[in-house]
């Protein structure tokens, strides 16, 4: 490994990619695009001086962040992947999937519209940080990390609301 | 006892330790927090469902691959290379807001280096205006003082609330009629500092060494006070309004503009075509930026009496607003109007003092 890479990379990677990867993949819908991001954001953390006691936190948000991005770029493969991101569980009748696999897209195209702060708390909080660790990571007080999550789910539940009926 | 509000339910779903005792007894004794309380939770379990996405990953193999991503000269892309992925434009056209016309500066421990004469539309792809981190995500913006806009009675009260003219308009265009509503605005004071952990934290990357100083050096925007008059439209959106804005200057009390110009527009992500159209606005220093939408808006430069003026319009020419700045103010009208409709109403106001 370059002299340039820090050198508890491996071990911050190892406990933290699964849950960078379900970061990403909680924004994009897609399990390979989440593994990419993941990928780039662990190869920028190797080049910082960031504590590993602050690893996590900083690794979700910019694994969040970048994702965003991603979603909101609009450059998005369609890959075929796309049609096995339906959930499990799902029945696997064609058109029910097809229906399913929308909703998916639809659900992630709605969360990227979220004010960036709100989205990106969601994200952290359903992916099972607590809310101190939210906290730290966007730089909010813990008694303020509810509030935002819940505007969160109520302007996401809002934004598909509005979408379906427009529909 | 008040009730909790919504974000300490939402905590109570995740973390009830985290709520004090005397609030989770309010809540259990309260059939109105209950309620509310069923209604987060409703909330919380169906957007959890909406966003699980549940991945198996094989850490072994993903850790060979960045291995040997590391090991390249230079990081690359795991799968494809996407360039331009992430563009800072608004924080660095913010920044810039901020730091413009450093060339005039005056010496001082707030030297002035921002004094808007003109109004400089900059064009920029849609696409680049929906993928941007916001200002705060690369620096700490402190707001000390805000605009807090509202209503007043008429036009003298909102020249005595801001110490502006109000504008008189005489020849009203076709379907607007009535009297207008007053609204007024006081001093905006913001003050940015750059962060470079936070910026990493943005664009998912390092960024380059910041010059010296960088860190330290406090950006400080004011703006206003301001007022318009508002004629209501038949669809809720102003027929027309009518207002001015003491323009912003900018302040900086440490590294000069060029060089903290210079590192904003090289962090990665920014389009070469912008970096190119800012560099040429900002070295005559005294420009507002206004973002333009490519794909929606169209804009043109004319005159408002003797002051350039910048011309916007939505695609179709549903609404249009001109924009021109003279004797320290930027002063605007726009409505659900025509370009030539604005200009005509721009080009007979009569600004009254008393």
């Amino acid at each position: 490994m370059p002299a340039s890479v820090r050198s508890d990379l491996e071990h911050i990677f190892r406990a933290a990619y699964p849950k960078v990867v379900g970061v990403a993949a909680r924004v994009l819908g897609s399990r390979d695009e989440a593994e990419d991001v993941a990928q780039e954001t662990f190869l920028a953390f190797g080049r910082t001086s960031i504590p590993a006691g602050e690893a996590l936190g900083w690794l979700c948000v910019a694994a969040a962040h970048t994702a965003l991005n991603h979603r909101r770029s609009g450059r998005r493969r369609a890959t075929r992947e796309e049609a096995a991101s339906v959930p499990a569980g799902v029945a696997p009748d064609v058109a029910e999937t097809v229906v399913a696999r929308d909703e998916h897209q639809r659900v992630r195209a709605a969360l990227s519209r979220l004010p960036r702060k709100q989205a990106v708390a969601l994200v952290l909080r359903h992916s099972g940080l607590s809310y101190a660790e939210v906290a730290a990571a966007l730089d909010l007080s813990p008694a303020s990390v509810g509030t935002t999550v819940r505007r969160a789910e109520s302007a996401l539940r809002e934004e598909l609301n509005r979408d379906a009926s427009s529909r | 006892m008040r009730h909790p509000g919504d974000g300490l339910l939402r905590r109570l779903l995740d973390e009830p330790d985290g709520v004090a005792d005397n609030d989770r007894s309010h809540i259990d004794d309260c059939p109105a927090c209950l309620s509310r309380l069923s209604e987060v939770s409703r909330d919380a379990a169906d957007i959890e469902n909406a966003l699980r996405f549940d991945v198996n990953v094989d850490t072994d193999d993903a850790w060979s691959r960045l291995l040997a991503a590391t090991a390249g000269e230079a990081p690359r892309p795991v799968r494809q290379r996407r360039h331009l992925k992430r563009t800072p434009v608004v924080a660095v056209v913010g920044v810039l807001a901020l730091l413009g016309g450093a060339s005039a500066a005056a010496a001082g421990n707030w030297f002035q280096i921002f004094r808007t004469e003109q109004v400089t539309p900059i064009t920029i792809p849609q696409a680049d205006l929906v993928r941007l981190p916001e200002l705060e995500e690369f620096g700490t913006m402190r707001v000390e003082s805000r605009p807090a806009i509202h209503d007043v009675d008429d036009a003298r009260a909102a020249r005595e609330a801001t110490g502006l003219a109000s504008p008189r308009v005489t020849d009203l265009p076709a379907g607007v009629t009535g009297q207008p509503r007053f609204l007024v605005g006081d001093r905006v004071v913001g003050v940015f500092t750059f962060d470079r952990a936070k910026a990493e934290k943005a664009l998912g990357r390092p960024v380059p060494e910041p010059p010296a100083g960088l860190a330290t050096t406090e950006f400080r925007l004011t703006a206003g006070p301001g007022l318009a008059a508002v004629w209501p439209g038949n669809s809720g959106a102003p027929a027309l309004l009518v207002g001015r804005v003491v323009a912003p200057k900018g302040f900086s009390n440490g590294i000069p503009f060029e060089t903290a110009r210079d590192y904003l527009l090289a962090l990665p992500g920014l389009p070469q075509s912008l970096s190119s159209q800012l560099k040429a606005f900002t070295n005559e220093g005294g420009t507002l930026p206004l973002i333009v939408n490519e794909g929606s808006e169209t804009s043109f430069t004319t005159g408002v009496g003797k002051a350039p003026a910048t011309v916007l319009s939505t695609e179709g020419g549903a609404v249009s607003i001109v924009f021109w700045v003279q004797d320290g103010f930027i002063n605007a009208v726009g409505g659900s109007l025509s370009t030539d409709e604005v200009l005509r109403v721009a080009g007979g106001i009569r600004w009254a003092a008393q």
